[in-house]
């Protein structure tokens, strides 16, 4: 086991900033362990959705040979996002540069695999030796009919938030607003912003705007085609969903064509009605509102009736919740909608606002995790003893080796919880997580032994 | 809109569009190969209290974990030193010295297996002489040892990586090798070996072949580690102990051969006894492991062994219609493809298209004259350096009954329309296929029970009620 020690105690004990928030997206600390991924990765995850495009990486096999195709996003269409295209790079290039590839690998992109546009990573090793990356796609694109674009995000830049950030830029810079046609405002029309399609968590719901008369323009980037980003100008209405990282975009779309963005979440009963009156009421359209008001109500009402026999047999269990972005408030509410209490509560990636928030809706005595490593973790898990984990499954089987249930609500699921169709769907597999017989079987011990523990 | 994505779609499946494929020079599309790292770290696991330490850009480390940790439903257990965009124009000594002594203080390791990734690579950090200047701050204690291998990722692949590591770790902790302190053991090497259940195997047959042994380095607990309510960081791995008297092994002998070249070219250096055997797959392949063991041993074969060869052997009688004739692709590493043809060759089948990412010239050369010395290999190429883009080409211009491989090529098999038989690293959409051995005479078994019945699941729900019968 772990010594006693955490991550914490390597630094300055005055970790609380004067928010009374934990410092948040502090960087990680050399060797305090290997949780956090990098801005290649944090960029790859904000422009990989989009499904009708080609997604070349300038690297080593490090990094396509490690992430092609490894994330949950959902696509009604095109599958061409999930080809690993990468140039490989190899000692040769670290010699003499890997820029003729580069040129040759996007133009043989073009020719054979027939995307909208091509989308082209920077890594590491391309940045550290000099490939001009930019420089490459302007060539390349010259000589094309379609957009070459460079998404410059080494993975040495820092955390994942600054390559959500980079990818936000680039859509900004490079995609919104490209398009040909009309640029005319599309009345009741909105962009979803941060909403990654993930286990098709996007058409829970799009049915409820459909059904409201609420054109979804597009989500960025959730099964996201590249023309209809490029009209995302058109929109009346940015709601960021998820990933504040990306509020430098929404803030930008508002200064130059200006759209209004809200924040919202479509995670749980309370926050997918509150989102959808929000949205209502952004929109400026009274009658949409009346009708709003009406449908969440029923929606509810619903909903509440399908989920009550799972929140009686999930009621007063006791939860560990650990996650990030809007998550980490958007889910406090989704279990005490279901009758489970929150021992302690966690965040990785998130913004003080977003961890006041959850601080405010959880039991005061909720313990804050303000230690985000594995050793924090096991530590959190061994003083709470609580029934269930809901967290990012990076922490899955370190949890599973406690014995304690278990649920996925980031990008490793295979089902989608959001909107009111995605609450059932989340009631109905925690439950089923919680109330495994597995668990039981575990906890039995056998042969019958005396207090023999692990040091 | 429709008909364009068809007529793409179909151009795709076409002999002219193979061409065109097989012309492309610098693009990889869909690899079949991980990085060095990834290989060091899988290696690094392997010893006791062994701490794997990525001296590089941290979102290395977070992918090596994820990959294996969906491949084994396990934990997985490292640092990195995290270094960014300063540590490119300083170096990344600072990181390095500030890494070791936070890993230290945290998971107290008894050694720790430092290796690189690309950036510490590009900008040449001198990771010895870092090592040295941490000791002597007192960053961490003198006397803890830390393993060292550089790993660039655009060198090579995982195979390397592993090879480099495994030299770092026993020339870090073997004491020198003295003629009067040679001990009983042979040293057997898996190599970058995947399934947790082979380890157990090997152990298994040691044991019952009554041969003092260590099994260097042995992952089997880490990885498939069992649920006793703790989460141990550290749950196994090759003892210190038998690390430190590595290099007065009475013999080792190494079950891959392409995984491992560095570390037995130090091994020779060091004037140890080395042999090398093709990884023991299939009947032939496992009988020569036998022998090997037994020349070590000096002892008989025990009558337990000769039974259950036999009860493979009966195995493949029972089974051979199923496979003779049948066409394979494959996929995968070297050592890897060698077992897997060997053991469809015993059986009949027909290795037609075999696709080798990470291929070398000397594997080159021995894959070729072995189907050549078939009867069933005449109809094979092997395909070194290309993608799983190149195989789809392959598969649905000249059409085989079966892939073989791991999870990667799904699309592909699925765009040909034929089953995927998951063999190999990393397999994250099917569960415990890593705790059945491929290695050995249950090996044996375990193969052609998941092939056979593949093509026979196959034939119940694709048959019509005419064909569907209660005996296949």
């Amino acid at each position: 086991m772990f010594t006693n020690l955490t991550k914490l105690d390597l630094k300055d004990k005055k970790c609380m900033s004067d928010a009374g928030s934990p410092k948040l997206c502090m960087k990680a600390l050399p060797g305090e362990g290997a949780e956090r991924s990098c801005a290649y990765d944090g960029a790859r995850v904000v422009l990989m959705p989009i499904t009708d495009v080609a997604h070349l990486v300038h690297g080593p096999i490090a990094c396509a040979g490690n992430s092609w195709d490894n994330r949950g996003a959902r696509s009604s269409g095109s599958q061409l996002y999930r080809r690993g295209l990468t140039t490989d790079i190899m000692e040769n290039d670290v010699i003499y540069g890997g820029e003729i590839k580069l040129k040759k690998s996007i133009l043989e992109i073009a020719a054979k695999h027939d995307p909208k546009a091509i989308f082209v990573y920077a890594t590491c090793v391309s940045s550290l030796i000099g490939d001009d990356v930019d420089k490459i796609c302007r060539e390349a694109e010259a000589e094309l009919t379609i957009p070459v674009i460079s998404v410059n995000c080494p993975g040495f830049l820092g955390d994942k938030n600054i390559g959500n950030r980079i990818a936000g830029e680039v859509l900004y810079d490079r995609v919104i607003g490209t398009a040909k046609g009309s640029d005319e405002r599309i009345p009741l029309s909105i962009n979803l912003i941060g909403e990654y399609n993930i286990a098709g968590d996007l058409w829970g719901v799009l049915p409820d705007l459909k059904n409201l008369g609420i054109r979804l323009q597009t989500a960025i980037t959730g099964d996201a085609k590249f023309d209809d980003l490029r009209s995302a100008h058109r929109a009346s209405l940015n709601v960021l969903i998820c990933s504040k990282s990306l509020t430098n975009l929404v803030r930008k779309m508002e200064i130059r064509y200006g759209i209004p963005f809200i924040e919202g979440s479509f995670y749980g009963i309370q926050d997918t009605s509150q989102t959808l009156i929000n949205i209502a009421k952004a929109l400026n359209d009274l009658d949409l509102l009346d009708r709003t008001l009406v449908y969440v109500k029923k929606k509810e009402e619903e909903t509440r009736e399908t989920i009550a026999g799972y929140k009686k047999l999930l009621e007063n269990k006791q939860a560990i919740l650990f996650t990030g972005g809007v998550k980490t408030w958007s889910m406090v509410s989704t279990l005490a909608e279901l009758g489970i209490n929150i021992l302690a509560g966690g965040t990785q990636n998130s913004t003080p606002e977003d961890f006041q928030r959850m601080k405010k809706l959880m039991d005061p005595a909720a313990q804050i995790i303000e230690d985000t490593s594995s050793a924090g973790f096991l530590k959190i898990i061994a003083e709470k003893k609580p029934d269930l984990i809901v967290a990012g499954g990076k922490t899955k089987y370190l949890a599973h080796k406690t014995r304690t249930p278990f649920l996925d609500i980031n990008h490793g699921r295979k089902l989608p919880y959001a909107g009111y169709q995605g609450m059932i769907t989340f009631a109905e597999t925690l439950t089923r997580t919680v109330l495994s017989p597995v668990w039981g079987h575990l906890k039995r011990e056998f042969p019958p032994r005396e207090g023999e523990q692990d040091d | 809109m429709e008909t364009c994505t068809k007529v793409t779609k179909d151009w795709l499946n076409t002999q002219e569009y193979r061409e065109k494929n097989f012309a492309r020079e610098k693009l990889v599309i869909n690899p079949a190969k991980a990085c060095q790292p990834l290989g060091a770290l899988f290696c690094a696991l392997g010893i006791e209290r062994s701490l794997p330490f990525v001296h590089g850009s941290q979102g290395c480390a977070a992918y090596f974990r994820s990959t294996l940790s969906r491949h084994y439903r396990e934990p997985v257990s490292a640092v990195s030193d995290s270094m960014t965009e300063d540590s490119a124009v300083f170096g990344g000594q600072t990181n390095l010295i500030e890494g070791l002594k936070n890993a230290n203080t945290l998971y107290s390791p008894k050694v720790i297996s430092l290796f690189t990734s690309c950036m510490a690579e590009v900008i040449g950090d001198d990771i010895n002489a870092y090592l040295g200047n941490a000791k002597e701050q007192g960053a961490i204690p003198q006397e803890l040892p830390v393993a060292m291998a550089n790993t660039p990722s655009f060198k090579g692949s995982h195979i390397t990586g592993y090879d480099n590591m495994l030299k770092g770790l026993i020339e870090c902790l073997a004491t020198p090798r003295q003629e009067d302190k040679i001990n009983n053991r042979l040293y057997v090497v898996p190599g970058f070996d995947t399934y947790t259940a082979n380890f157990r195997e090997y152990k298994r047959l040691l044991k019952v072949m009554d041969t003092p042994y260590t099994l260097l380095p042995d992952q089997s607990d880490v990885l498939d580690a069992p649920n006793l309510g703790t989460y141990e960081m550290y749950p196994g791995g090759t003892s210190i102990t038998e690390m430190n008297d590595a290099l007065n092994a009475a013999s080792f002998l190494f079950t891959q051969t392409y995984s491992t070249p560095t570390t037995r070219k130090y091994l020779d250096s060091k004037e140890v006894t080395v042999e090398v055997i093709p990884m023991p797959i299939g009947i032939a392949g496992t009988d020569k492991f036998i022998e090997s063991v037994a020349k070590f041993t000096g002892k008989d074969v025990p009558e337990e062994i000769t039974l259950e060869r036999g009860r493979s052997i009966d195995a493949m009688t029972d089974a051979h219609q199923y496979i003779h004739g049948k066409k394979f692709a494959l996929f995968g590493d070297p050592d890897l493809l060698i077992g897997v043809v060997s053991f469809l060759l015993e059986m009949g089948g027909e290795p037609v298209h075999i696709v080798c990412t990470n291929s070398t010239p000397l594997f080159k050369k021995a894959m070729e004259s072995m189907l050549a010395a078939s009867p069933y290999g005449q109809g094979a190429t092997l395909y070194a350096g290309k993608d799983l883009w190149h195989l789809r080409s392959l598969l649905v211009t000249e059409p085989v009954d079966m892939l073989i491989g791991d999870s990667h090529g799904k699309w592909a098999a699925r765009d040909a329309d034929i089953p995927l038989v998951r063999i190999g690293f990393p397999i994250t959409d099917r569960v415990n296929l890593h705790r059945y051995p491929i290695v050995g005479y249950s090996g044996v078994l375990n193969m052609i029970t998941m092939i056979v019945n593949t093509f026979l699941e196959e034939k119940d729900r694709t048959s019509s009620d005419t064909y569907f019968e209660m005996m296949r």
